[in-house]
């Protein structure tokens, strides 16, 4: 695997059911996304894609095909790692329509869970979480609990949380669905600058024509296939 | 490493509380329950306790005179003085009478004695108010339990007593308060026929007279250097009598007179002690279920179960730890407000406690069970 190339699939396969109700989703992806790349994934709806990102993730069992995440081969036909979670702590961050935080922890240890339970210790993970709220404009509110912010202060605290500890993959799921044309173009602007800045392959589903102008490149699940197209820029 | 249990319950602090107080209430009634059992045989042998024979006499095969009816002749004890190894031997009466103070019905356990004999059933421990009986007629000393007075009058029998005493909490094994008249005025209140019965029988040409010289028990003290069970066998041997010491009498008394009911408190508490831990185990499965799109993000995020159940089981152990500290309270402040004596004693406290964190832990299993078994994609509606 090169090593500019973050997620690397081949042939993947997802089927549902069984019998006459087998229903194949994704048949034979083939793709790899470099470090640094910001990728818009577009589909109709139940096309496939949170599935396609979930098994990227490795949150649901692909059917057949091989995942590499960074260096790593973790599926094959069958997860070669025996920890998947682990996986999902130390290489992928998640960004989601709804923020998802937990509600009874604040910010700062919403942003703090993931690292700490990856042995950094709660006094760096802090001085980390921090730097990373400063980052995204939002370090007045580490105290704050998530009822107590807005809908876009409550998706850039997720957007750290999913920064916290230092993926290599940002899979972010319409991750402005859910906000205001001004907030929605703020958080683009904020994971390109990411995807830059950090190194970070980010795959993110949108149905925003306006978002997917912000990216590098253009996914889509046409006929169960994956295909890609340039960004057209506009003038 | 942040303590995900004590971060949850701070955000719901005050449902946590009053869901604590509702089981602490519940573990609160178990105290009670273990109390009353403790009280139970407290009462049974407070009487025994207090008389502090080392020989009990009673008619021949009887378990008297509590667990089964005894009669013998007063006169005996006179004979028992004699018998070798007798130091002092009284007689006395046990029997239940109903009085009725300011119209209302009251169930009590009479003793007799001899105010001037040897042996006094009254503990000067239990005397909180007057003295003991001095006279041979017409003197009662009372239980605290009978709401009586001292210096109140009350009926009895043909005649009216004055209350010269009143002992602290001092009941029979039945619970009933205990009352203590002379042994004189005991055996007339037991054994004199009614002035109806009189003539009845005089008119049936059996004209018995009533045997006013008859008693349930003979208590005796043994003299230093002789060893109680024989001289008690030698009295059971020789005299056509039963003897019990000490010892039996209170087993007896455990045993054939409380056995039952203590079974059944047992048997009532070990249901509530499981019924407790079924709501505890519940009220987790629904805190869980509350949380379970929670799990499922951390599940989603990559935090391992080892942390999540961590989290589970804090919080059962904590709503435990809490239920039971609202259980000692609410059973502190309700325990003396029982009608029967309730003993609260700190070893059957820790028990419980024992008890409740086991019970936590078990009935955190279903919280567990639902931790391991989340879908992670239930977080994102997948």
């Amino acid at each position: 695997m090169s090593t500019q190339q973050s997620i690397k699939i081949e042939n993947l396969v997802k089927e549902f059911g069984k019998g006459d109700s087998l229903l194949r989703v994704i048949d034979g992806a083939s793709f790899t996304v470099n470090k640094g790349e910001l990728i818009a994934l577009i589909a109709p709806s139940g096309a496939g894609k949170t599935t396609l990102l979930m098994m990227i993730g490795c949150v649901i069992n692909p059917t057949s095909g091989t995942i590499w995440l960074g260096d790593e081969k973790v599926y094959e036909d069958k997860w070669i790692t025996h920890n998947s979670r682990k996986i999902r702590r130390e290489k992928i961050g998640f960004i989601f329509q709804a923020h998802y935080l937990i509600p009874f922890l604040n910010v700062i240890e919403n942003v703090t869970l993931v690292p700490q339970t990856n042995g950094v210790s709660e006094k760096q993970a802090k001085a980390d979480a921090m730097k990373l709220l400063e980052y995204l404009d939002i370090a007045d509110k580490a105290y704050s609990k998530p009822s107590a912010l807005s809908g876009g202060q409550n998706q850039r605290v997720a957007i750290a949380r999913a920064l916290a500890n230092n993926p290599q993959i940002i899979l972010a799921d319409e991750p402005t669905a859910a906000l205001d044309s001004a907030r929605a173009l703020s958080v683009i602007q904020m994971l390109k600058k990411i995807a830059t800045e950090q190194n970070v392959a980010i795959i993110m589903v949108t149905h925003d024509e306006r978002m997917v102008q912000r990216c590098d490149k253009i996914m889509k699940i046409e006929n169960k296939k994956i295909v890609f197209e340039t960004v057209d820029v506009p003038s | 490493m942040i303590n995900l249990a004590q971060k949850d319950i701070s955000h719901t602090f005050g449902k946590f509380v009053v869901t604590a107080m509702g089981v602490g209430m519940l573990l609160g009634i178990v105290l009670i329950m273990i109390g009353v059992y403790r009280g139970l045989i407290v009462d049974a042998t407070i009487l025994v306790h207090d008389v502090s024979a080392d020989i009990w006499v009673v008619q021949e095969d009887t378990l008297g005179p509590f667990a089964e009816a005894s009669r013998i002749h007063e006169d005996l004890k006179n004979t028992l003085k004699t018998t070798q190894g007798i130091d002092k031997a009284e007689a006395m009466t046990f029997q239940n009478i109903q009085l009725y103070t300011n119209n209302k019905p009251l169930r009590v356990t009479a003793v007799g004695y001899d105010p001037f004999g040897e042996i006094n059933p009254i503990n000067a421990e239990h005397l909180i108010e007057g003295r003991t009986l001095k006279q041979s007629h017409y003197e009662v000393v009372v239980s605290s339990e009978t709401g009586l007075k001292l210096n109140e009058k009350i009926n009895l029998g043909r005649n009216q007593y004055t209350v010269v005493g009143i002992t602290k909490k001092t009941v029979a094994s039945s619970g009933d308060p205990l009352i203590y008249l002379s042994l004189k005025d005991a055996q007339e209140v037991q054994f004199s026929f009614s002035n109806a019965t009189i003539r009845n029988d005089k008119a049936r040409g059996n004209a018995q007279q009533s045997d006013l010289h008859l008693v349930n028990a003979i208590v005796c003290s043994v003299k230093k250097g002789y060893n109680i069970a024989l001289v008690a066998n030698d009295i059971s041997q020789w005299k056509h009598l039963s003897t019990f010491t000490q010892d039996e009498q209170e087993e007896i008394l455990i045993k054939n007179v409380v056995e039952k009911s203590s079974k059944q408190i047992g048997l009532f508490t070990v249901i509530l002690v499981i019924v407790s831990t079924i709501i505890i185990g519940l009220i987790i499965y629904t805190m869980t279920l509350e949380k379970i799109k929670e799990i499922s993000i951390m599940k989603l995020i990559g935090i391992p179960d080892s942390i999540i159940i961590k989290m589970i089981v804090q919080e059962t152990v904590l709503l435990g730890f809490f239920a039971f500290v609202f259980g000692n309270i609410f059973s502190y402040f309700t325990y003396d407000k029982f009608p029967k004596r309730v003993i609260l004693e700190v070893p059957d406290a820790l028990m419980l406690f024992g008890v409740i964190l086991v019970a936590s832990v078990i009935a955190s299993f279903v919280g567990v069970g639902k931790v391991v078994h989340a879908d992670p994609t239930v977080a994102i509606g997948g």
